[in-house]
């Protein structure tokens, strides 16, 4: 296993402050760093020896032994459950690694609904009211190409019945709606039978289309109200957790297990081909390239190898370590040479960030002339990640389109959801434009349909009628 | 992009297109809809046909029964529930793009009028006189019925008869005298002999002299005969006048030189011409546009001072304001020798009015000047018409608005140094003949109250401090409505917006006057400007650096006066189509020629110029 590195800041909020020496030896589960300000604890994920610590991470040497044992999280004998999720370490496992502990500190039974937005909830009756509290989980799993929250319910479907109940325990939830989409056929009846005498907890199903993951379309999807950019679920008397995190929850009140592993999925352009290889607890702090190496390595040239998802991950190295939150590992084909050819981005929340889009055009050889920006991505505070006031439903992209022909683009890059790519589609092509998606390189090395035309419909009947 | 149920309001009765991909089943909104904005940039490029598809207003509410794409137009074969209109949505024959009035078919009956009956009610109030002419009451309707069908289309609301009784006031006059001249030559001292203008030999040094920034200087007298001399860029054209005794600019009596204008050229050391976005350097027989307000006429004998100042500092606001000041030497000598003149040379005496006429609609004119430093600024009420002494620099002003009267204009208050593009830029001489300034003085149906000048500085935070100005500046003058004029394009169309908006969100209709077309589109909008005229000339759309080509004339300020009287009568404009199209302007042409039943002769362009070089292989 060699070197195992373990980044300070794996999480929302602030770095963590190392509580281990360089010399000292390490178990599966010794806490080795605590948050400073927001965040959550940091565990040693490997039995060796810390060999450095940096201004960023903590380095551990692992020992050619590695026994399953771990040291078990320390509180007391009294100690709640939300306690015990919060000494865990436990953060949002499908990528945005918000601390669970702090998220969980909700008594949703109390909460008041917040106020909906009549401009983005036209439909929704003056009087309209959520009667529950609400724990939704996300098993969208929509970055396309990844298996492992899915092969999770299939294999760990217990485990997911048991964190749900600790989670509506803990926040005084009286119901609970797992969002997933509907292509996944044998993880739902999976979890139909595990439900089968559970009344309070129901599935939605959802349709396969990007995103239906991000946390306020799988508010709307479930429980049909649009939550304005700035709004958290518990606007809605909702939290969101995904899948995973989940399961993090019932380690860690069952088993007393620190958050020191992660399941992934790695995939691409690799010997062996392009199907999913899915890694079960992975030691956290493992390098992109040891993983690349288990799925059988790299086959030939490749363009990038992106450490998350195609839409929302980045690009990475291969001595990079992987985190709690990372989902994905993918090899991609090379990228096209434009030549130099002028291109417009647009850029919006569903994808990546313009300076992402401007990565792409230079590897793509290209010369960004033209930047719009997507009417729906709002940025909250200056700097800060962009949101889409509507996750899925476009709100016209034509005019964008007639920018970047006015600016004498070729190419342009989109990274916008299926909608919105359809839009794009619509009028793009027939102004001579030429489109890529950010995600083409990604899905071709993984032989996933590329975001263009929107052939499927938004909506897809709840009934289990496969 | 999807509108707002606002947006959706305002286009009621424009076509409704999906957006976006929609799914049958679902109900109409506005987040649905395309903005109709951009409906025709789409129709052009084909990609949109809205041959059938049903209005805004009809759609929203109903449910779309197939599953349809981004870009669909709604018809009522993917519709259920499509609405009855509200009212028949007008077709207009005429397309219009700077915005043109649309001419109501018959002559409606003037609104105050109508029935016969005046009704005066006052909740509240003491100390009121009302004095209402017994013929004003009685001959209303009667005077109406007469109007013949059609001859006041366009103007109908404006000429309403409330309170037509008010006779015309003048407030001041201005006389000009006209000496003619019909030959320039050199001579021991300056003086005029009958109709020759004699300057004297050597006066080129004290011209050098005046100033360590101009380094070099000659004079060449330009007869017709020689307009076929190659020339550095015109900076300005100036007519020789001067104020006769103790007149005041704009008032009492001018003495001006007819049949010979003075003309500044020049370059800097480097050979570098003094210009921004184009000079118009060469033949100045094919690079001077003849007749235009800024221009010389055909036949005039031109003093041309070619002047090169020290190296770079062309672009400095000292090189260009010291080439004037140096130029105006010679001009200022020939105005000595004019005041002199005997009244038996005075070939021709005309009498400029300042009419004012209470109980018309009260109209002001504000132009934009150019302010931005460097060579662009402007001398402000010099003691002698277009000269330097006793000016005030409009970049020293801080671009702030100065209101003049329209005599002060016209008797040369802007001794104008900038140096934009040739074809736009006004010169001094446009002031001296105006005819924005003229036609509205002209007018009996508006009561022209002033003009205002306004600085377009540099700095956009500066812009909008004098903009602001403009606002209530024009607030406090109780007008009625407004012209925006400007000279240039790009940069100061920031201001030029501003101004606009300024003025309209206080209620006032606006026309803004500027060179656009296709180079010169305007970078920024705002919802007030809805009455727009374009000043172009050019064949092509185009900035092509031909002296005054594209500067405000006489067609532009009648298309100008009927746009805002019909604004002011609060009739329809037509929207602007989004692409220029000179057919509008055409269209609006024949409208006023049918409305007013008076010819109106359109100038010429740079097609009638013999074609230079730099045209052919820059513009052609």
């Amino acid at each position: 296993m060699g070197k195992v590195q373990l980044l300070l800041r794996q999480h929302v909020g602030a770095p963590c402050a190392p509580c281990v020496e360089v010399g000292a030896d390490v178990k599966k589960g010794t806490l080795i760093a605590t948050p400073t300000g927001l965040g959550a604890n940091i565990f040693s994920s490997v039995y060796g020896k810390v060999t450095e610590i940096t201004d960023d991470s903590i380095i551990i040497e692992a020992a050619d032994e590695q026994p399953d044992e771990f040291v078990p999280i320390d509180v007391p004998a009294d100690a709640t459950k939300l306690d015990m999720v919060k000494a865990a370490g436990i953060v949002g496992m499908g990528g945005a690694g918000f601390p669970t502990g702090v998220k969980l500190g909700i008594d949703l039974s109390a909460t008041e609904m917040g106020e909906m937005d009549p401009e983005i909830n036209p439909e929704l009756p003056a009087d309209f009211k959520i009667e529950h509290g609400y724990i939704l989980v996300n098993a969208a799993e929509c970055e396309p190409g990844l298996e492992h929250n899915i092969r999770q319910i299939e294999e760990q479907c217990d485990k997911v019945i048991a964190g749900i109940k600790y989670s509506m325990e803990i926040t005084k939830a009286d119901k609970c709606i797992i969002a997933i989409k509907k292509k996944n056929h044998k993880a739902i009846k999976t979890l139909q039978a595990a439900l089968a005498n559970e009344l309070d907890i129901i599935m939605h199903l959802m349709p396969d289309i990007y995103p239906m993951g991000e946390e306020r379309a799988v508010v709307r999807e479930c429980l049909g109200v649009n939550l304005t950019t700035v709004q958290l679920p518990s606007a809605a008397r909702s939290v969101v957790l995904n899948l995973e995190t989940i399961c993090k929850i019932a380690e860690a009140i069952d088993e007393k297990k620190p958050c020191i592993s992660k399941n992934l999925t790695v995939r691409g352009k690799l010997v062996g081909g392009n199907e999913a290889h899915v890694f079960m607890d992975v030691p956290v702090g493992v390098s992109v390239g040891e993983l690349i190496e288990r799925a059988g390595g790299i086959d030939g040239k490749y363009g990038e190898i992106i450490m998350g998802g195609a839409f929302t991950g980045k690009s990475t190295e291969m001595d990079a370590p992987i985190t709690k939150t990372t989902g994905g590992i993918l090899v991609t084909v090379e990228f096209p040479d434009l030549h130099g050819a002028n291109m417009g981005l647009l850029v919006c929340a569903c994808g990546g960030s313009e300076e992402r889009m401007r990565e792409l055009a230079e590897k793509m050889n290209a010369k960004v002339v033209s930047v719009a920006r997507c009417k729906q991505a709002i940025e909250n505070k200056p700097g800060a990640p962009l949101k889409c006031l509507r996750p899925g439903n476009c709100p016209g992209q034509v005019k964008n389109n007639m920018q970047f022909k006015k600016d004498g683009c070729e190419y342009i890059v989109i990274g916008n959801c299926s909608d919105c790519s359809n839009t794009v589609m619509a009028s793009g092509p027939k102004m001579g434009l030429k489109v890529f998606h950010q995600t083409d390189h990604a899905m071709r090395s993984v032989g996933h349909a590329l975001y263009r035309s929107l052939k499927v419909s938004k909506q897809v009947s709840q009934d289990i009628d496969f | 992009m999807s509108i707002t149920a606002e947006t959706a309001k305002a286009h009621a009765h424009d076509p409704a297109v999906l957006c976006c991909r929609a799914e049958a089943g679902i109900t109409i909104e506005p987040a649905n809809l395309e903005d109709p904005a951009i409906f025709d940039d789409l129709v052009d490029s084909g990609l949109l046909n809205l041959d059938g598809c049903l209005t805004i207003e009809e759609v929203l509410g109903a449910k779309l029964t197939k599953t349809c794409d981004s870009l669909a137009p709604l018809t009522v074969d993917v519709l259920d529930g499509v609405k009855a209109v509200s009212a028949p949505a007008e077709e207009e024959e005429v397309a219009e793009e700077e915005a043109a009035p649309v001419a109501a078919p018959v002559a409606p009956l003037p609104p105050h009028a109508a029935g016969g009956t005046l009704r005066i009610h006052i909740g509240e109030g003491k100390d009121i006189n009302l004095e209402i002419p017994v013929g004003a009451l009685g001959a209303g309707g009667a005077a109406v019925a007469e109007v013949p069908a059609g001859a006041e289309a366009v103007v109908a609301g404006a000429a309403a008869p409330a309170a037509e009784v008010e006779e015309e006031k003048v407030v001041r006059s201005l006389t000009r005298k006209h000496f003619n001249i019909t030959e320039v030559k050199r001579g021991p001292e300056t003086k005029i002999e009958g109709t020759t203008l004699y300057i004297r030999e050597g006066i080129e040094a004290e011209v050098i002299a005046d100033d360590d920034l101009v380094k070099d200087f000659h004079l060449e007298i330009i007869t017709p005969d020689l307009y076929h001399t190659y020339s550095e860029t015109v900076m300005d054209v100036q007519p020789i006048a001067t104020k006769e005794g103790d007149s005041e600019l704009g008032s009492g009596v001018t003495r001006v030189l007819d049949g010979v204008v003075m003309m500044l050229t020049g370059v800097d050391e480097g050979g570098v011409q003094i210009g921004e976005f184009g000079s118009s350097e060469g033949y100045l027989d094919e690079n001077i546009m003849w007749g235009r307000p800024s221009c010389p006429d055909k036949g005039e004998i031109f003093i041309k001072g070619n002047i090169v100042i020290q190296e770079k500092t062309n672009m400095e606001r000292r090189g260009p304001m010291a080439a004037h000041k140096a130029f105006d030497v010679i001009t200022q000598e020939i105005r000595e020798v004019m005041k002199k003149l005997d009244e038996s040379l005075v070939a021709d005496t005309e009498e400029l009015k300042q009419v004012r006429r209470p109980g018309k609609k009260k109209v002001v004119i504000v132009k934009e000047i150019m302010g931005q430093g460097a060579m662009h600024d402007n001398f402000i009420l010099p003691v002698e018409p277009v000269g330097v002494l006793g000016a005030r620099a409009n970049v020293d002003l801080g671009n702030v608005p100065v209101c003049v009267s329209p005599l002060e204009v016209l008797d040369g208050c802007i001794h104008a140094l900038t140096c934009i593009g040739p074809a736009s830029k006004e010169m001094s001489r446009h002031y001296w003949r105006e005819p924005l300034v003229l036609e509205a003085l002209h007018d009996p149906e508006v009561d022209l109250c002033g003009v205002v000048f306004v600085g377009s500085p540099q700095i956009n935070a500066e812009k909008f401090y004098v903009s602001r100005r403009v606002g209530h500046t024009v607030e406090m003058m109780d007008a009625d409505g407004a012209f925006v004029t400007t000279e240039g394009f790009g940069n100061n169309h920031i201001d030029f917006a501003s101004h606009i908006e300024q003025i309209g969100m206080r209620g006032i209709p606006v026309v803004g006057m500027s060179y656009c077309a296709v180079q010169g589109a305007l970078v920024v909008g705002n919802k007030y400007m809805q009455y727009m005229v374009d000043n172009n000339k050019s064949e092509a759309g185009i900035e092509n650096e031909i002296l005054g080509n594209n500067t405000l004339c006489q067609e532009d300020a009648i298309r100008a006066l009927a746009m805002l009287k019909t604004a002011m009568a609060g009739e329809d404009v037509k929207a602007a189509e989004k692409k220029w199209n000179p057919n509008v302007k055409s269209t609006n042409v024949e409208l006023i020629e049918d409305a007013y039943g008076k010819k109106i002769d359109l100038v010429g362009n740079e097609q009638e110029l013999p074609m230079s070089e730099k045209r052919r292989l820059k513009y052609s």
